[in-house]
């Protein structure tokens, strides 16, 4: 990590005070902001245009229709208890019309209900952003992760010692300055890799500590079951995401409250990979839905005149330990993919309470790694936030708009557009991710067995039995070597990152690794005994560790 | 009105930049030697070609692409890295880039080297990504001999870009009632529809030049297409641009011309004319040739593309034409409609 600043306290808010906020200004005003957001859905209406031949009237109902379904079939505790009779209502409202839709239009009243139901949306997803709340999860989250991160602890003592040794183990690392910087200068959007449901909250804290003001986010309303929680989160700036509405309507007004709140200068946190990674690999292809609404933010800021930039900030989670490793790799290889959102409820967030409670005793550290900064066009951005082509040249990034020298808004051409920004933050995450020991051993491990059984599928080698997957340390050295090595030229080349673990010599580095990977599952990913023969319990958790680096093209050198 | 920019005084630049010029768009050409650029607006006759009125020509790089952001650049592949390199300084994210050069960039020596990789090869619209800040760029390909486009005859030709935006520029400025302009997004494509089509009208002119007839050209121009579609998939083209204006029409149109220069070089060498001394007397390249070699270096990709394979010998390894088709006609054959699922 050559040449990468690694923070060691908290540093101070670029903004000190929180009431100058974008995030609080906005969030104070809702019934403002809201309006801005429906305003928005209502012009570009892109989500009835997809079909001339479609009424609104027949859209609506569909809507409702949907609405009630979801309702009765997978309902959720945390669905809102009157809702069902909202939607009753409006069915009953076009009913009650009936007769005049037959003498023509009725176009005003349907307009009525588009209204209505934007608004009801509107007010559902709203975020709120309290002070106080802030400064209590300011104070409570490094409390809980230094309980979270710090390994077996020892004894009362431990709980009442400082939060110090927490940024021991929880690394942020990156041009941190530079983000500071660009703060004072635009609009931050923070764009995450998603292993765990540890990420939120383990993002949050860094953003908290790296000094930049509250970032809003869309959080699953899965999540907001627990009251206290729930206030809790909404109060600190996460609004609400149902997963299961997937219409036209419901994902335009979500893209609307992204374009808006970016467009207030609010500094947001997506998730653009958009689940959590099942196999344990680095996102491979980004959901671009969100990541659009940072150009649509972009050009409206340039045609508003204010030209306030928007900054896209790619950040890699590198943990030793995934807490629900097992869950995700077993769906993964099920590929159970389209009844996630189902399983998604069980975690819930008294859930995820419990099982980060499990594991306040063992957790060997993580990495969070800040890529450097890019436009909404994916180029990178100087220390005075102007974007350098990818020729070298400083360049003015209305120009990307602009058709006959005047910015225009094309949803195509910005399609294409979110399109390369996705392809260069998938590049950032690559470059950015930092090799941890725990990934390494993981990689040589399976990489060895693999080799062995050649000829055998994934599967088949996940099922081999006990017996036939240890290795021999001498083996294990010497790929482990070879491995590193080439993930130094790697690292020379700025296609990847090497924690300082792997400066260590190479048998210290194998014990280190085969210590930290995994660390606290029921069964052990990796262990050497006293012979020197190296032994999994999981092949599939191995092979979720392993892969992380599988996309590297390591494998001819195992 | 903004002005339209044409880069490059070959045939094609020429024809394109009066057609232009038709369509009631100021236009400006660039012309790499200043004599060219001055002769040009002198005597408004350049290559037997009689400049429109509304065409002026310049030498300075830095005016044409601060005077129009839509610009066509129409160099042979062999210039185009060396032009963009010099361009490049002068364009801004705002500019439309819709290139008509049907070649591949290498770069690698393909003299030197016995396989290329992918990342090797690159064709000019990712050329023009790779070394300018301009994303909307595009391309022009199609059934468009030069000589007749300058004689004002009837034709046809897509633009292809992955931006509406740019198919709808490009349009609107070439669009008319004797040359209609068609869209595509399929870019890569038509590219390589357009690039591969080359080493065909090679083929083409050999079987003319032995004095075949038309059936063995309609053989040759069917499974040419096949060729090129398997070709295309290995890169990642769907084979949708192969059955339009850039594939089969294109096909047609060089494999039956003696117009063109691929065919000509074809013809040649079935009189027993070396490739060299055909190039020697032509003054623009035929970049079939080249074609023919960058098909063999990348067949690690394992497309099938036996045409080009006969071509090679007889190209590059002096095999005689009559036994290169006795090769070509002795290979196994497949289903007739191979190369679509």
């Amino acid at each position: 990590m050559a040449g990468r600043k690694t923070i060691k306290k908290p540093l101070p808010h670029v903004f000190e005070n929180m009431e100058e906020w974008p995030i609080y200004k906005t969030y104070h005003n809702p019934d403002e902001f809201l309006e801005k957001v429906k305003g928005r859905v209502l012009e570009y209406l892109s989500w009835s245009q997809s079909n001339e031949n479609t009424s609104l009237r027949k859209e609506l109902k569909n809507i409702v229709y949907q609405e009630k379904m979801r309702l009765s079939k997978t309902p959720w505790k945390s669905d809102n208890p009157e809702e069902k009779a909202f939607w009753n209502d409006i069915k009953k409202q076009f009913k009650s019309v009936k007769s005049i839709d037959n003498k023509g239009d009725t176009k005003d009243f349907d307009n009525e209900i588009l209204i209505k139901i934007l608004d009801y949306y509107g007010s559902e997803m709203v975020a709120n952003f309290k002070p106080s709340s802030f400064r209590f999860a300011q104070k409570a989250l490094p409390y809980i992760y230094s309980r979270l991160i710090n390994s077996f602890p020892q004894g009362l003592y431990k709980i009442f010692s400082s939060t110090d040794k927490l940024y021991d183990r929880m690394k942020i690392s990156g041009d941190i300055e530079h983000l500071r910087a660009l703060e004072k200068m635009g609009t931050l959007i923070v764009v995450p890799t998603h292993y765990s449901n540890l990420d939120s909250p383990t993002i949050g804290l860094s953003l908290n500590n790296i000094g930049l003001a509250a970032f809003t986010y869309g959080a699953g309303v899965n999540l907001f079951t627990i009251k206290s929680l729930s206030k809790f989160m909404h109060n600190a700036g996460a609004y609400k995401v149902d997963r299961r509405r997937k219409h036209k309507l419901y994902l335009e007004t979500l893209k609307s409250y992204s374009t808006t709140a970016l467009t207030e200068g609010v500094n947001s946190l997506f998730y653009p990979g958009g689940s959590r990674s099942r196999s344990g690999m680095l996102e491979e292809k980004l959901k671009l839905g969100l990541l659009g609404t940072a150009l649509d933010a972009q050009r409206i800021n340039l045609e508003d005149g204010n030209g306030k930039k928007i900054f896209i900030v790619p950040v890699t989670l590198n943990y030793h330990y995934v807490l629900e490793a097992k869950k995700l790799i077993e769906r993964h290889l099920k590929n159970e993919g389209k009844e996630d959102y189902l399983e998604d409820e069980n975690a819930s967030s008294f859930g995820l309470l419990k099982r980060t409670v499990k594991v306040l005793t063992s957790n060997p550290g993580m990495t969070i790694s800040f890529a450097p900064a890019l436009d909404v066009f994916g180029n990178k951005v100087n220390e005075n936030g102007e974007s350098i082509s990818k020729i070298g040249n400083v360049i003015d990034i209305a120009d990307y708009f602009k058709l006959h020298g005047k910015i225009r808004r094309d949803v195509q051409r910005d399609q294409q557009y979110t399109q390369i920004l996705g392809e260069r933050i998938l590049k950032e995450f690559k470059a950015n991710t930092v090799v941890l020991s725990s990934n390494l051993v993981a990689y040589v491990a399976f990489q060895i067995i693999r080799k062995r059984f050649s000829q055998f599928s994934v599967f088949e080698i996940l099922s081999l039995p006990k017996d036939e997957t240890t290795i021999s340390e001498i083996e294990f050295k010497i790929v482990l070597d070879r491995i590193r090595d080439r993930l130094l030229n790697l690292e020379k080349e700025g296609k990847i990152i090497l924690s300082s673990e792997l400066e260590l010599k190479v048998e210290e580095l194998m014990i280190v690794g085969i210590k930290k990977v995994g660390s606290s599952h029921a069964r052990y990913v990796l262990r050497k005994n006293k012979k020197g023969v190296i032994s999994t319990q999981s092949m599939k958790l191995l092979y979720y560790y392993h892969n992380k680096l599988a996309s590297y093209g390591l494998d001819e050198f195992v | 009105m903004s002005k339209v920019g044409v880069i490059g005084t070959g045939n094609f630049g020429l024809a394109l930049a009066n057609l232009l010029a038709i369509n009631k768009k100021q236009v400006v050409i660039y012309a790499r030697r200043e004599e060219i650029a001055q002769k040009l607006n002198e005597t408004r006759e350049h290559k037997g070609q009689t400049m429109h009125e509304r065409v002026i020509a310049t030498n300075n790089l830095g005016s044409i692409a601060n005077e129009c952001k839509l610009l066509f650049p129409i160099v042979p592949s062999s210039n185009f890295e060396n032009l963009l390199n010099q361009l490049s300084p002068f364009l801004t994210p705002e500019h439309i880039l819709i290139h008509g050069t049907k070649g591949l960039h290498i770069t690698a020596d393909i003299n030197k080297v016995e396989s290329l990789d992918k990342s090797q090869v690159l064709t000019m619209s990712e050329l023009i990504l790779q070394n300018t800040c301009v994303e909307r760029v595009g391309c022009i390909a199609g059934p468009n001999l030069a000589k007749e486009l300058a004689a004002g005859e009837i034709a046809g030709t897509v633009i292809a870009s992955r931006y509406n935006e740019v198919i709808k520029e490009g349009k609107k400025a070439l669009n008319s009632p004797v040359f209609n302009v068609y869209g595509s997004n399929e870019i890569k494509g038509v590219e390589i529809a357009s690039i591969l089509k080359n080493y065909i009208a090679i083929a083409s002119g050999m079987l003319e030049g032995m004095g075949y007839g038309d059936n063995s050209k309609a053989l040759l121009i069917t499974r040419g297409m096949a060729e090129m579609v398997f070709f295309g998939k290995a890169f990642g083209a769907s084979e949708h641009a192969f059955m339009g204006l850039a594939g089969i029409g294109d096909l047609m149109a060089t494999c039956n011309s003696k117009l063109s220069r691929n065919f000509q070089v074809g013809h040649n060498l079935a009189k027993g004319i070396k490739v060299e001394t055909t190039l020697g007397e032509m003054k623009e390249v035929a970049e079939g040739i080249k074609t023919i070699k960058v098909v063999k270096l990348l067949k690690s990709y394992g497309f099938n593309s036996p045409l080009a394979d006969a071509l090679y010998k007889i190209v590059y390894e002096d095999w005689d034409i009559t036994r290169g088709l006795e090769y070509l006609m002795s290979l196994p054959v497949s289903d007739d409609i191979d190369f679509i699922t």
